[in-house]
């Protein structure tokens, strides 16, 4: 690939340019869909019945993001929760999230003067069955995610089978996605009706291995075809077919001295895409009270680049010089695949009003580096990433 | 990749040995407790999940079914 001068790559701007503003409305629904809801999560932690109690959660949660000079993207999302036993064998549960997103977002790595604004609107719920044996569970799931643009549906079905003595808990799942993008008059891309499937499949076994330790251990395979690129983004080329894998270990430790509780947690991942994570993440619950519960977070992230990406290259005068990909070549400047580290500090407070009501509220902050990857050697060229999420949030069980 | 993880389940396996001591039934109280949970709160879980996975690459590791969000 040749990185050309800023003057030949004009040409190409300027058709991106102008296809941009056309889509200016429904530019951020690829962003609002990666904000989809789950379809279904792990089973449980280790051997446990059917729920004895329901629970209705609600919580509001916003998220903004900048990076110096430019303030992104703000989401508000209101979402509800409920988890209901049925007879002494069954349960259900559901989510419902209304996510709407604005602000402004780069089409071309984190160049300002490539930012366009966007307003988005995104609804979506999930529901999942579970059946209760004596030492078994089997669950199916459903999930559906809309915006104008993407529309995403998801089934799954999970097993979990536990030891007599109940120690040993091994879970096994099976998911698959279908997904719809039809980006708002074709995107910068041109595209329509294009569709995105893939296949996933969880092992994970969970051990009870002390009277105050739990030790979990997933592996998780996905695999999926069709339309990877963002249709938003300059230049974006893909691979139409992506593996990726992720072995995820967890440890909980409770500490009988002050009824606290360490959270732990390392993650693996790599994928087709040459991409290789390490993700670390650490929790304290500290109870100061009956009522009162504080959770501090600490998480460290750091991913290598996709093998496709294009460092970010600027002339003398500042402006990014674009990359001159034959049509066809793999090309990205997407900065969720170059190579950087990250970092998240947080606190959670959990109040308890009453046995069966509890308010909590959260509050992170997220920044992203080149230079804090693993050993160094970020991608060049980028804006330190920013983020802020809060939630509130009250529970009733019943 | 595969020496990697030979070598972490290696790992996980010898430290986890050492204090090796599955509880009697009796001795699960603790274990049993909210805060012990590997679920945590849901949305809180869902929400920060999907954060990371449409502004970081890496995803997975959790379930599977995941609502096929568009993380590009």
């Amino acid at each position: 690939m040749q990185l050309t001068s800023t003057a030949r790559a004009g040409t190409a701007c300027a058709k991106a340019s102008s296809r941009a503003a056309a889509v200016r409305e429904g530019k951020g629904a690829i962003v609002l869909a990666a904000l989809a809801l789950p379809g279904v999560w792990a089973g449980p932690a280790h051997a446990e019945g059917a729920p004895e109690k329901g629970s209705i959660a609600f919580k509001y949660l916003y998220y903004q993001d900048s990076q110096p000079g430019l303030k992104r993207i703000t989401v508000n999302s209101p979402s509800v929760f409920v988890l209901a036993p049925i007879g002494k064998d069954w349960a259900v549960e559901g989510s419902l999230v209304v996510d709407t997103l604005s602000g402004a977002t780069p089409r071309w790595q984190s160049a300002i003067s490539s930012a366009s604004m966007m307003r988005e609107e995104r609804n979506a719920g999930d529901v999942k069955v579970t059946r209760y044996f004596d030492r078994s569970s089997y669950s199916l799931g459903v999930s559906h995610s809309k915006e104008h643009d993407y529309v995403s549906t998801a089934v799954s079905v999970n097993g979990s089978w536990s030891s007599a003595d109940n120690n040993t808990t091994l879970n096994v799942g099976v998911g698959a996605s279908r997904d719809k993008i039809n980006p708002t008059n074709g995107g910068i891309a041109g595209i329509a009706n294009e569709k995105k499937n893939s296949n996933d499949l969880i092992v994970g076994l969970t051990q009870a291995v002390s009277s105050t330790d739990l030790l979990q251990v997933n592996a998780t395979y996905s695999q999926g075809k069709g339309y990877y690129n963002d249709p938003y983004k300059t230049l974006d080329e893909r691979p139409r077919a992506r593996k990726q894998a992720a072995l995820l270990a967890r440890w909980n430790h409770y500490l009988e001295d002050d009824k606290s509780t360490l959270r732990g947690s390392y993650r693996l991942y790599r994928d087709s895409y040459g991409i290789r994570a390490h993700t670390f993440q650490g929790e304290w619950a500290k109870p100061l009270n009956e009522q009162l519960t504080l959770t501090p977070l600490l998480r460290y992230y750091s991913q290598s680049a996709a093998r496709f990406y294009t460092d970010a290259q600027y002339d003398a005068t500042g402006f990014p010089v674009f990359p001159n990909p034959a049509p066809g070549e793999l090309n990205s400047g997407d900065q969720r695949l170059s190579a950087f580290g990250a970092v998240t500090v947080g606190l959670k407070a959990d109040y308890k009003l009453t046995p069966d009501w509890s308010v909590d509220g959260k509050f992170e902050h997220y920044e992203q580096r080149s230079d804090w990857r693993l050993g160094g050697q970020g991608s060049t060229g980028l804006d330190p990433f920013r983020a802020t999420f809060v939630q509130f949030g009250a529970n009733y069980k019943f | 990749m595969k020496s990697n993880l030979l070598l972490l389940v290696c790992m996980a396996a010898l430290g986890g040995c050492s204090t090796f001591k599955p509880p009697q039934p009796w001795e699960k109280g603790n274990l049993a407790k909210p805060d012990m949970s590997m679920g945590g709160d849901p949305l809180d879980e869902r929400f920060v999940q999907h954060i990371y996975s449409s502004k970081e690459n890496a995803s997975g590791g959790y379930g599977v079914g995941g609502g096929g969000c568009g993380c590009n």
